[in-house]
């Protein structure tokens, strides 16, 4: 994997956000930008604007996948889902912030 | 699933899609902002700030939308082809015989197509392999009586030097003659030799892959010189560097070896040695030897017209200044590329190219044929998927993908069988058929035209099959018999059957034309009676023989030692061949004493040199009047021996004792020279396929010399070619030097199988894919009845049993097949008789409306066409009515 800048780190951030998010079962988009701010008590805030093109690009690459559902209002709704390569993107992305995390951390915390 | 899921989600427009997804979007944020006490105006407002510039955002949300989908179709594409091929193999797989028959079938069908291409490729589509060939032409002189004739080369050189179209003029000789090659081991042999003028290599663009090729100096100097053909250098020198710079001695003179060219190039002829002709500080008398053919290379930019435009008024200039040679002669230009391949030839290649392509529809309808009767028998299967939510272009898809898969696989094979079929080509088409510059090549072109052709012809015989096959409503075809459903695919096959029996009538019809030509060709009336006759070039080379009487002395000496030659019956001279005629233009000629004819419409004759013995050599019969004799001398009354059809032309009058003026033609004022007629031979042909009898006379040898002479020998019997070794000797008795060359040793029984090659490749070739295509539609005759016969079981069971007799069933069987056939032939002979006059140039001593080819092909197709249906009608017979009825 190439060396990430911190502005691809974020763009891959949001990324792992929506596919994690998506483990819970299909949703539409709303229902993920707001499942994140809830689960980070709005620590990151997803910028609205940036999160279809993400889930657009997710779609072509294959790591989401969407159908036509029906939403809570009863309107007809894109619901995304998590494909098997998406699961294999999160894993990935996953041990790259885990990896990522706990440098920093070490650096951060250490006396 | 996941593209089920897909596929319906696509039926939204991408910008539908957007505006769903995002108002969805802001309608829930602003419920909640609502919920949070908000009013409902500001809450939306806010909701849609939330999302930054919804332009922007819808616009980068479409754009990555477009990209997606196309990525996905793609996708989804490739998995439905690789399934499709999948299942396509399987299907073939399972039924092997099929897929045999119709893989053969288009295999030979393809090969055929792409050998021919290949042939059609090196004649008709390929440049000439020299630099920027489109700015090379190919220039002629003419004349009133003449459209062609050959190049005086001070003429040539005047061209250039005055003209402002040409970067480089230069000309070669259109023979290939011999030169004796003396020496290396003791024993002199002959080598092809052809001369060419210094600069014709640089014309041609042409580049030594040793050494050097000639120089401006050379020819100013008159220097010995020749360029080798890398075959040759590699075969008798073993390729050895040291070659180059060294001397030969050939003709008797030592001439140096400056360059070797690479083994593909060739000018017309093919030959080992190039020998530099000087052609600076020529003599005036040059002016009137017409012996170049002559190469240009335009300037750039400059067009054949505006060439042809520029050199006129040179033309027109040279006639003023010398009245006696060029009165009258103009320059006719045209491109290189159609002087060397010539028309016939181009004709005859797309001529196979059209008739291999009628071969291949035939193969197609076959194959066609087969998967028809495959659909039929498929069409269950078919209706399942159907009923499973198969989509009909799902399904023409995947019967479409069977048949590319088909036609692939035979365009695999046909690749094979086109490189095998170029492998032996070479020995199969005679020689000087192809000019040397013309290469038979299998290649990528080659490979490229069968890819192309594969997937043609898989979309053409695959279409119609594959629609035909998914036109059902499922419900009908899963619940009845499958033999009801044969009716509208069998008039189909029964139409298609047809059409290949009218390809192959027309076919056939073509080749029998062709055919009956070569027959005319070959059993024309010589004219002269001699069984076998030996004929060689004898030219005495160097200044031997510097006047007239030497040479005469020298021709005399040889013709007595050749008839002591045991075993030569006769020994004769002859400028000329018969059937060999070099087009040189002839002479004009008027009766003396009839009152003056308007130069333009002067009548014209050729104009033969014999020795006295050539019609005794040859048997060919003088009518009236006598023969020349030694009493024809030059200090005598100048005599001539005129033809049949030179006596036709004084309508009645007795020739013999009439005197002929004669003239060079196109040069009417010319000074002529006048003959007393003193005989009339036979008419013989000067060309095998002459339309009109040509007008002749003959001259003594002791009258009228030329430089080298055809020897021509009759033996006592037997093969004359036997006699050539001790020719040969008696020659060299002679001409204790070795300073003549003999070449050119043929039976003129050869130089006729060579003049008629044409004919007899055009009718073989196309005779032998008639018959292929004949074949062909046979096996579509058999396919059909034998799939007919096998669905009429029953049908046959009943009669059987109701009391048809064997003979009852084979008539049931004769008049289905009797249809077809029929119907196919009368619209073969339809087509035949509409198209004929299209291959009337190729055509001789038959009309293209030929009866007899007419009722040949008929009678040729019916007894093919009953030996063909022997096998069906036999089966149809061998129904036991119990079986067939308990069976179906």
């Amino acid at each position: 994997m190439p060396p990430k800048t911190p502005n691809a780190l974020l763009h891959g951030a949001l990324d792992a956000l929506i596919l994690k998010t998506l483990t819970k079962g299909p949703n539409h988009g709303y229902a993920i930008a707001k499942f994140i701010e809830e689960t980070t008590e709005e620590a990151v805030l997803v910028e609205e604007g940036s999160l279809y093109p993400a889930l657009y690009r997710l779609e072509r690459r294959g790591w989401v996948d969407a159908e036509w559902g029906t939403s809570e209002l009863g309107r007809r709704a894109k619901l995304y889902r998590l494909t098997e390569a998406g699961r294999h993107q999160l894993a990935a992305e996953t041990a790259t912030w885990r990896r990522f995390s706990t440098g920093i951390s070490k650096v951060l915390f250490s006396r | 699933m996941k593209r089920s899921l897909r596929s319906w989600l696509w039926r939204v427009p991408i910008d539908q899609e957007i505006d769903e997804e995002l108002e969805l979007h802001i309608e829930m944020r602003t419920r909640e902002l609502i919920d949070r006490g908000m009013d409902r105006k500001t809450a939306r407002e806010v909701a849609l700030s939330r999302l930054g510039d919804i332009a922007t955002l819808k616009r980068t949300m479409t754009d990555l939308g477009r990209k997606r989908d196309r990525d996905m179709r793609l996708t989804l594409w490739l998995e439905e082809l690789a399934d499709d091929l999948k299942f396509a193999f399987r299907q073939l797989k399972a039924s092997p015989s099929f897929t045999l028959v119709a893989t053969l079938t288009l295999a030979l069908g393809i090969g055929a197509n792409s050998a021919i291409f290949a042939l059609v490729d090196a004649t008709v589509l390929r440049p000439l392999p020299y630099g920027n060939p489109d700015r090379l032409v190919a220039l002629w002189e003419n004349s009133t009586t003449i459209d062609r004739s050959y190049v005086s080369p001070l003429n040539m050189l005047d061209w250039l030097a005055r003209g402002q179209s040409f970067e480089k003029i230069a000309g070669f000789a259109p023979g290939v003659g011999g030169m004796v090659m003396a020496g290396l081991d003791g024993n002199a042999e002959t080598v092809s030799r052809q001369w060419v003028t210094a600069e014709i290599f640089d014309v041609l663009g042409v580049k030594p892959i040793a050494g050097r090729t000639f120089t401006r100096e050379e020819d100013v100097k008159r220097s010995n010189v020749i360029v080798m053909s890398e075959g040759f250098w590699r075969t008798r020198f073993n390729a050895d560097p040291s070659v180059i710079g060294r001397e030969l001695r050939l003709d008797g003179s030592l001439w140096t070896v400056v360059g070797i060219l690479p083994r593909d190039f060739q000018l017309l002829g093919d030959t080992s040695l190039w020998a530099m002709r000087p052609i600076t500080n020529l003599n005036p008398r040059a002016r009137g030897a017409y012996i170049l053919q002559v190469v240009g290379r335009l300037k750039p930019g400059v067009s054949i017209k505006a060439a042809e435009a520029d050199l006129a008024a040179v033309a027109g200039a040279l006639s003023g200044e010398y009245p006696q040679t060029n009165r009258g002669r103009g320059v006719a230009i045209q491109p290189l590329h159609d002087s060397l391949i010539g028309r016939d030839l181009r004709f005859t290649s797309m001529l196979f190219l059209g008739v291999v392509g009628f071969v291949l529809l035939i193969c197609c309808a076959n194959v066609a044929n087969l998967l028809l009767a495959r659909a039929t028998v498929r069409k269950r299967e078919l209706a399942v998927r159907s009923a499973l939510g198969a989509g009909r272009r799902r399904i023409v898809r995947q019967l479409l993908t069977e048949s590319l898969v088909l036609s692939f696989v035979g365009g695999a094979m046909g690749v094979a069988i086109g490189a095998a079929i170029l492998r032996v080509a070479p020995s199969l088409i005679p020689e000087g058929l192809l000019p040397a510059t013309v290469a038979l090549s299998f290649d990528i072109r080659v490979v490229a035209f069968c890819a192309v052709t594969a997937f043609l012809v898989g979309l053409i015989f695959g279409v119609v099959p594959a629609w035909k096959a998914t036109d059902f409503s499922s419900a009908e075809v899963l619940g009845s018999d499958s033999r009801t459903m044969t009716r509208t695919g069998g008039r189909l096959r029964g139409l298609l059957v047809v059409g290949e029996i009218a390809t192959a009538v027309l076919l056939l019809f073509g080749a029998g034309l062709l055919l009956r030509t070569l027959l005319a060709v070959d059993a024309f009336d010589r004219g002269y009676r001699a069984e076998s006759v030996l004929s060689m070039l004898v030219d005495p080379l160097g200044s031997k023989y510097p006047t007239p009487a030497s040479l005469q002395q020298f021709f005399d000496e040889v013709e007595a030692e050749v008839a002591a030659v045991p075993g030569v019956a006769s020994v004769g001279w002859a400028e000329s061949l018969p059937l060999d005629f070099f087009d040189a233009g002839g002479l004009s000629f008027e009766i003396v004493g009839d009152p003056p004819v308007d130069q333009s419409q002067r009548p014209t004759t050729e104009y033969q040199i014999v020795s006295p013995t050539y019609f005794s050599t040859l048997d060919l019969p003088i009518l009236s009047g006598r023969v020349f004799d030694k009493t024809d001398t030059r200090d005598s009354v100048p005599v001539c021996i005129v033809n049949e059809a030179f006596a036709r032309s004084l309508r009645g009058r007795d020739p013999i004792g009439l005197k002929v003026a004669l003239r060079p033609a196109g040069s009417p004022e010319a000074k002529p020279s006048v003959r007393e007629i003193i005989g009339i031979a036979r008419q013989v042909k000067g060309r095998p396929d002459e339309i009109k009898d040509f007008v002749q006379v003959y001259v003594p040898m002791a009258q009228d010399l030329s430089d080298d002479m055809f020897l021509v020998v009759r033996p006592k019997s037997g093969r004359a070619e036997a006699l050539a070794p001790s020719i040969r000797a008696a020659i060299s008795r002679v001409d204790t030097e070795q300073l003549v060359s003999v070449r050119d040793v043929m039976t003129l029984e050869d130089i006729a199988r060579t003049a008629t090659s044409r004919h007899r490749f055009r009718a073989v070739m196309v005779v032998a894919f008639a018959a292929l295509a004949l074949v062909l539609a046979l096996v579509g005759v058999v396919g059909i009845l034998a799939y007919s016969v096998q669905q009429h079981v029953r049908d046959f069971g009943v009669r059987r049993a109701l009391g048809a007799t064997t003979s009852d069933v084979i008539r049931l069987v004769m008049t289905d097949a009797a249809r077809v056939v029929a119907a196919g032939t009368v619209i073969g002979l339809a087509l035949s008789a509409a198209s004929g006059r299209l291959i009337q140039t190729l055509l001789f001593g038959v009309s293209p409306l030929d009866l007899q080819t007419f009722a040949m092909v008929t009678i040729v197709l019916a007894v093919t066409a009953a030996v063909a249906i022997v096998g069906p009608a036999w089966h149809a017979t061998r129904i036991d009515p119990a079986t067939a009825l308990r069976n179906t």
